[in-house]
């Protein structure tokens, strides 16, 4: 089923925030688009989705554009509040929260891996711009190898968790996530049809969505702010998992789906709680 | 009612679950492990939710979650777990999302001595977050009694006022046995003088008025009416906005929704021996101020005029206390100073107003008279080890 932007933001998103701030050319609002295209093709209303934001340009930049329910937390603290919120509402209710990479994979990890290991049903999606880019452009935690940023002039040397042997995406895993899928910005379709999965698991989904940024990552790394220069170069560095070898940067798919393989948190825990109160023990 | 000889904090969970909180989320702290481990028993039985998180950052953002959902929500912890919730405080100052925050202070600088009462977090519950633009609201109770009372004034008060509540005791206070009467309905709570506020719901699509109005309803995510709270400086819709005319708005409503009705909470202290002007007044609050009370009937019994004033309501602090010219005195468990410079900014120029402070430790009784006398007799009180009057 095909939606054009225009029936999509009429039936979901505030006008008075899109189009957004962003700067021209940026990759969020194509991120953006496969979360709320996903959304449509799931057939979801307004008031099932209850909308989570972080600190940062993906966050920022989200932030109130859903016609229905938002709030923002503070810089990496927007998982624990998801939690303490998925124990107060009612389980049908879904709770997506479009965050960015150091949101997630810096200050916020703990709190992340927390909701991971808890199962609690969440999506996130990690819009990931390759570092802090509304500060001005410091490398992040899964910037690649070598980028040059405002704040590695000579590459960004530092093992992260994109170095080679490691991936965030096993963190995660090994936390007990129970759907993980990575998608660049340019996946199209394939990324819509990974939302609907991380949307419809019952318990914690992550997407990683790395997207470009032509203001501040580009015009460091690649010496210009053409933007089909950062487009074509987050292309190059992207393969299919099946596909992937030793120049992919990010392998994009499914990268885990344990749907269903254990209880979800705030039915565990409401369960747990109900059981108690009607016989005092477990 | 029911009679007890349990802990301040059996006290404190029993009056968090009569003024209907449902949700505890903390992470273990001595001396607030205790009141973690109740709610954890008491919760389930009534309904409730009790869950660990990963450090006190992360349970505060969890507590807020739950009020977000329309739950009533309590964290509690001590010192060293205070200082984390500085990131989640300001969230819910600014969104303005009713909590009750439980402090037992031991004595610091950091970690310090876990079994050791203090009070070193005096400003950091005025000053709980960064940035300024707002008012808080503190309360120090001086019994496991009285902190089952401020418990359940606390929640009435978060949820009129629509802000995080910072609940101020010790050690002693949380961890000592004491006798204590739980009311079990709604007649016995109010024959207690316990008053309560139903957790309202705004779901949207106003965030608040830039008004200094109590009993807005807090923003309640869920219905899906459009509801929106954020860290950022809000529009009255509740959409983020950098315009300095939006944020004065909201900071004076932050500041004087609490500075314009304290009248709701300003009854809260305790004066004995202070009807005749005294040359002394003692000030004090939580633990010490037991000792002080003890050590005030001597004194007047011994002929010396001295008086206690005991605060309660600490912050906004009540300088309508502090009119009158005379000496002044505070007792507190510090070394560096806290509550005496407030008093020494509070009492009128020329007032004379001197420090006592234990570190650890609790003032003795034959210490606070002999540093009463020393001072009615215009005699410096002594250097003792490195006690200094000097702060």
């Amino acid at each position: 089923m095909q939606y054009s932007s225009a029936t999509l933001i009429d039936k979901y998103l505030r006008t008075r925030k899109i189009p957004s701030t962003a700067c021209s050319g940026c990759g969020l609002g194509i991120n953006h688009k496969v979360v709320i295209q996903a959304i449509g093709e799931l057939g979801l209303e307004v008031n099932d989705i209850i909308w989570g934001t972080s600190i940062g340009c993906a966050g920022r930049q989200t932030f109130a554009t859903w016609k229905g329910d938002g709030f923002a937390g503070t810089h990496g603290r927007v998982y624990a509040i998801a939690r303490g919120l998925r124990i107060a509402l009612p389980p049908e209710k879904k709770i997506i929260c479009t965050v960015g990479d150091g949101d997630a994979f810096g200050i916020g990890l703990m709190h992340l891996i927390h909701s991971a290991r808890s199962n609690c049903d969440m999506t996130v999606i990690v819009n990931d711009n390759l570092g802090y880019q509304s500060t001005g452009g410091q490398f992040g935690f899964t910037t690649p190898q070598g980028a040059k940023t405002d704040s590695s002039p000579y590459g960004m040397f530092e093992h992260n968790l994109m170095s080679d042997g490691m991936d965030v995406m096993h963190i995660l895993k090994g936390a007990g996530a129970t759907f993980l899928a990575r998608h660049v910005a340019m996946d199209g379709q394939r990324a819509v049809e990974s939302v609907k999965r991380a949307i419809l698991n019952p318990g914690f989904s992550l997407v990683h969505m790395p997207y470009p940024c032509p203001t501040n990552f580009a015009s460091r790394e690649l010496g210009s702010r053409n933007q089909v220069n950062i487009y074509r170069w987050i292309k190059e560095r992207a393969k299919p998992l099946e596909e992937a070898d030793e120049n992919t940067v990010w392998a994009t798919g499914v990268w885990h789906d344990a749907s269903g393989s254990r209880p979800e948190f705030s039915e565990h825990v409401w369960g747990s709680v109900n059981k108690i109160r009607k016989t005092g023990a477990l | 009612m029911k009679r007890f000889l349990e802990t301040g904090n059996f006290a404190i969970t029993e009056g968090a679950i009569l003024a209907g909180c449902r949700f505890f989320c903390g992470y273990p702290i001595t001396p607030a492990t205790e009141l973690a481990e109740a709610m954890s028993k008491r919760l389930p039985q009534e309904g409730g939710v009790y869950l660990q998180a990963e450090d006190e950052c992360g349970a505060m953002h969890v507590c807020i979650g739950a009020s977000l959902g329309g739950m009533k929500a309590m964290t509690a912890t001590s010192g060293p777990g205070y200082i984390l919730y500085a990131d989640p405080f300001g969230w819910a100052l600014g969104c303005e999302m009713p909590l009750v925050v439980v402090n037992s202070g031991r004595v610091g600088p950091v970690s310090g001595i876990t079994g050791a009462p203090g009070q070193g977090e005096f400003y950091l519950t005025r000053y709980p977050t960064q940035g300024g633009n707002f008012e808080c609201i503190t309360l120090a109770p001086n019994s496991a009694q009285e902190a089952m009372a401020m418990v359940v004034e606390a929640f009435y008060l978060a949820e009129r006022f629509r802000m995080p509540i910072t609940v101020l005791g010790d050690q002693l206070i949380t961890d000592g046995f004491e006798d204590i009467t739980v009311p079990e309905n709604e007649d016995e709570m109010k024959e207690m003088g316990f008053r309560t506020w139903p957790r309202g719901s705004c779901a949207g699509p106003n965030f608040y008025p830039f008004t200094d109005d109590l009993d807005i309803p807090p923003v309640q995510m869920g219905s899906g009416a459009g509801g929106l709270c954020s860290d950022w400086t809000p529009t009255e819709e509740g959409y983020d906005i950098e315009e300095v005319e939006a944020h004065h708005k909201h900071a004076y409503r932050l500041i004087y929704k609490v500075r314009n009705h304290r009248d709701l909470f300003n009854h809260l202290y305790e004066k004995k021996y202070m009807d005749d002007d005294p040359d002394l007044v003692v000030v004090s609050y939580g633990t010490p101020s037991r000792v002080v009370n003890t050590a005030v009937d001597k004194a007047r019994s011994l002929g010396m005029k001295v008086g206690a004033l005991r605060l309660i309501n600490l912050w906004p602090f009540p300088d309508e206390h502090f009119t009158r010219k005379a000496k002044y005195l505070t007792v507190e468990l510090n070394w560096d100073g806290q509550l005496v410079r407030e008093v020494q900014r509070a009492t009128p120029k020329d007032s004379e107003v001197h420090f006592l402070g234990t570190c650890g430790d609790l003032p003795t009784i034959p210490d606070l008279l002999e540093n009463f006398e020393k001072l009615l007799k215009n005699q410096p009180l002594e250097r003792k080890g490195w006690e200094l009057e000097a702060w």
